[in-house]
């Protein structure tokens, strides 16, 4: 049924290579793949004060955020586009962009992953909720649409039926790993020869219940985001929509697609002593590398550059860095959040994006905002200006509230 | 068609917490009793529109809500948690597999409960009010963040969202993590649900959610009403009962397309896997005339079965209750009586019924839009 294929224990699972023929990327750094790569390479700050709800109790004020005026073009407006959530939109854009760069071929299935899913609809639902009562003191009846937009799957039916596809897809929510464990299981099932093309990545958009929740951690920064920076005081959080068209080898060469760069090597680890922060030996995101290494077959000194997690926080940073630094020793590392913020369920997938960028056109992007380098690890971090660099493989790290790690190896082809 | 004789997956362990029992015998025993979960009334912080739902009775949590990682943890997460470890007992694995066992939790809402207390204080009181204690448990992947700790999953732990469906999807993401995964022995698999005002209502302003304090399932389209619960499974490479017939499911883009999908999607498993018994997803809403239409389509003269009256729709937990209920059905050779079932389709069960069967069905037609089938075979006669 639906194209799938039979399941036995007995066949080879690393049979098919696995080409990325088709991206597409809608961040606070661009609504397109070259916009997005020209401001990776002019190492744009594109975190600003957050207009969309109240912040005069956050310590956090900024954030990376898409100007409504590029979602507003994403679909032509009418009373349907103007019901849709951001995260629609956004998904939009990105699936527009994939299934183009691809060549308007099908996928057989989609896997997606979000976070926070329509959360920004569910607190305008709530406030509707308090704000709306009658004489009685009791709340009125309220916007029903709004519930539907909460779904966090919405997003991917909507963008299914605005590009006439209907295709079965997984929502992963894996907290902020999800967008590269969403990419890791399609590429095994590619690998597996499960199936021949999928269209995977994530989205995120900025909301009130999130940005508030980051805040009361204290992981959120009131200054700029300072990834891997001896003085880093936290994140910042942002928001997008990453998609990678993988296709096996067979099906690439069959329909002559263009190839834009290999997922070779997919590891995920689960680290459990913590649910907000991780075991302070780095044990998650070494196991997590390590296992994309094994996975890909490749040795540590073929990987070079690492598109880090890098939040910025005090507890993250100094467990990946830990990690890098014994698996990866002198590596050039960056972490691309800090020109646009966390985009959580999103990140990972918009990252991947970066990463296959990275690698057609060989140049690392920079980690801005950096002034002084931790002398605890021993990697070299790529500061404050992207550098053309010869760049083979790569490691693309997401890591996740609930000790959820993803690490995902990418290749030049 | 993926029919495969030769297909390499099996349920090796059941365990469920619902209103009408602590674990899935409890459940079972209640259910073929004709027992219905008592109703009680949401607590209403908000408005004149009241729902009742069917809540466990937190007795039959006391001992899951003891574990040290799970004291500040939400509904969802306790009654993932009961379900699982009663799960992991049927199934005879220990704890602690490390890189054998997965984890996959199948979530609805989320722990909508903490999720709607967090943003009340961000409403009312403003930002600075928010708990810190509380936002890491709204998060989707919180429960499967503790089962993993709790069973010592150092490795694959997923969660998936989705509608009533998503049980479903999560057996066809287990099968493809085990063909995968040669390593790995086990998936465990988890969908949690708990009951809130706000979702009731939310589902309500749809008109699927009903004020009242019952509902017909393939009879008149009432609207639902929610039940809490937990519902588990072990996937393995041996076992009792068989998975003949598993895949992601297909989505539906509006009302009308639903039996179209529906159809395309069911249709074909009914004809080649000629069940003895169907575990059908009624609840009282629209998808009930879609799965009516769709079995009268087929031709399916076997029994229907629909849990949903007795427990309520228990949305993320629901798919995988109705797998523990169809193994239950192969093992003990019993179907229980379908409560409040309209005049729709004749074939509904009504009765307490003995009857020896090999085959079983699950089909899910969901609120948001995914329709799914998993079929099940007993191969042995001595399950688990």
């Amino acid at each position: 049924m639906d194209g799938r294929k039979e399941m036995t224990m007995t066949f080879d699972v690393r049979k098919h290579r696995v080409f990325v023929t088709g991206a597409g990327v809608i961040s606070p750094l661009g609504r397109t793949l070259q916009e997005n790569l020209d401001s990776l390479r002019l190492g744009e700050d594109r975190v600003s004060e957050v207009t969309a709800f109240d912040i005069s109790q956050t310590r956090c004020k900024t954030a990376g955020q898409i100007p409504i005026s590029w979602l507003d073009s994403v679909v032509k407006r009418s009373r349907y586009a103007a019901r849709l959530h951001r995260s629609s939109q956004m998904m939009i854009a990105a699936l527009t962009e994939t299934l183009r760069t691809a060549g308007e071929v099908k996928p057989e299935m989609m896997v997606v992953a979000s976070s926070a899913g329509g959360m920004s609809h569910g607190e305008l639902y709530y406030r509707s909720l308090q704000n709306s009562k009658n004489s009685n003191g009791y709340s009125r009846r309220h916007h029903a649409g709004l519930v539907a937009s909460y779904m966090p799957q919405k997003p991917i039916l909507d963008a299914q039926s605005a590009l006439g596809i209907k295709v079965p897809f997984y929502l992963v929510s894996n907290a902020c790993s999800s967008g590269s464990n969403a990419i890791g299981h399609a590429f095994e099932l590619v690998r597996a020869g499960l199936r021949d093309r999928v269209v995977c990545g994530g989205y995120d958009a900025l909301s009130e219940l999130v940005f508030v929740g980051f805040d009361s951690l204290q992981a959120a920064t009131p200054e700029r985001i300072r990834p891997f920076d001896r003085d880093r005081s936290g994140l910042v959080l942002g928001e997008g929509a990453g998609l990678l068209f993988l296709e096996s080898e067979k099906s690439a060469i069959q329909r002559k697609a263009a190839v834009l760069a290999e997922v070779v090597g997919y590891g995920v680890s689960t680290d459990t002593s913590h649910m907000t922060q991780p075991h302070p030996s780095g044990i998650g995101p070494r196991l997590a590398m390590s296992r994309a290494l094994e996975s890909s077959g490749l040795r540590p000194e073929q990987i070079s550059y690492v598109n880090a997690h890098g939040t910025a926080t005090v507890f993250n940073d100094a467990t990946e860095g830990i990690a890098i630094s014994e698996l990866l020793n002198r590596v050039p590392v960056s972490s691309t959040k800090s020109m646009m913020g966390h985009a959580l369920g999103g990140a990972g997938a918009i990252e991947a994006v970066f990463g296959i960028l990275s690698l057609m056109h060989q140049f690392m992007p920079p980690n801005i905002n950096f002034r002084e380098p931790d002398p605890t690890w021993t990697f070299e971090v790529v500061a404050n200006q992207s550098r053309s660099a010869k760049l083979d493989c790569l490691i693309s790290n997401s890591f996740g509230f609930g000790g959820s790690n993803a690490s995902l190896a990418l290749q030049r082809v | 068609m993926s029919f495969s004789p030769e297909s390499n997956f099996y349920i090796q362990g059941i365990g469920a917490i619902s209103p009408l029992g602590p674990d899935a015998e409890g459940t079972w025993k209640a259910l073929c009793e004709g027992k219905q979960a008592p109703r009680i009334q949401f607590a209403n912080p908000v408005s004149d529109r009241n729902y009742y739902y069917c809540p466990v009775p937190k007795t039959f949590l006391s001992e899951t809500a003891n574990q040290r990682r799970l004291r500040r943890s939400g509904t969802v997460s306790l009654n993932g948690a009961a379900a699982a470890f009663n799960a992991i007992h049927d199934a005879g694995i220990k704890e602690g597999l490390g890189r054998t066992l997965a984890v996959i939790f199948a979530i609805c809402s989320g722990g909508v409960n903490y999720t709607r207390r967090l943003y009340h204080e961000i409403v009312t009181e403003g930002a600075a009010a928010a708990s810190p204690l509380l936002f890491p448990e709204t998060v989707f992947n919180a429960p499967a963040s503790h089962m993993a700790a709790m069973v010592n999953c150092d490795e694959h732990t997923y969660t998936l969202v989705g509608d009533s469906s998503v049980g479903l999807s999560a057996v066809q993401f287990a099968v493809e993590l085990l063909t995968v995964n040669p390593s790995l022995e086990h998936c465990l698999l988890v969908g949690a649900e708990e009951g809130d005002w706000l979702l009731a209502d939310a589902f309500n302003s749809w008109r699927y959610a009903s004020t009242h304090e019952n509902f017909e399932v393939y009879g008149r389209e009432t609207g639902t009403l929610f039940g809490e619960g937990g519902s588990a499974v072990v996937i393995g490479r041996h076992g009792a009962i068989r998975l003949a017939n598993h895949g992601p499911g297909a989505s539906f883009f509006s009302k009308m397309d639903a039996f179209r999908v529906a159809r395309g999607a069911i249709i074909p498993v009914i004809q080649s896997f000629q069940p003895e018994v169907i575990l059908g997803s009624a609840n009282g809403t629209f998808t009930d005339k879609v799965e009516h239409a769709v079995f009268t389509e087929a031709g399916v003269n076997c029994p229907v079965y629909c849990h949903k009256p007795a427990l309520g729709e228990a949305l993320g937990a629901s798919a995988l209750q109705q797998i523990v209920f169809a193994c239950l059905m192969l093992k003990n050779a019993q179907i229980p009586p379908t409560l409040s079932a309209g005049s729709l389709l004749p074939t509904v069960n009504t009765e307490m019924r003995s009857m020896p069967m090999r085959r079983a069905l699950v089909t899910t037609i969901g609120f948001n839009q995914q329709v799914n089938t998993v079929a099940l075979e007993r191969v042995c006669d001595k399950p688990h």
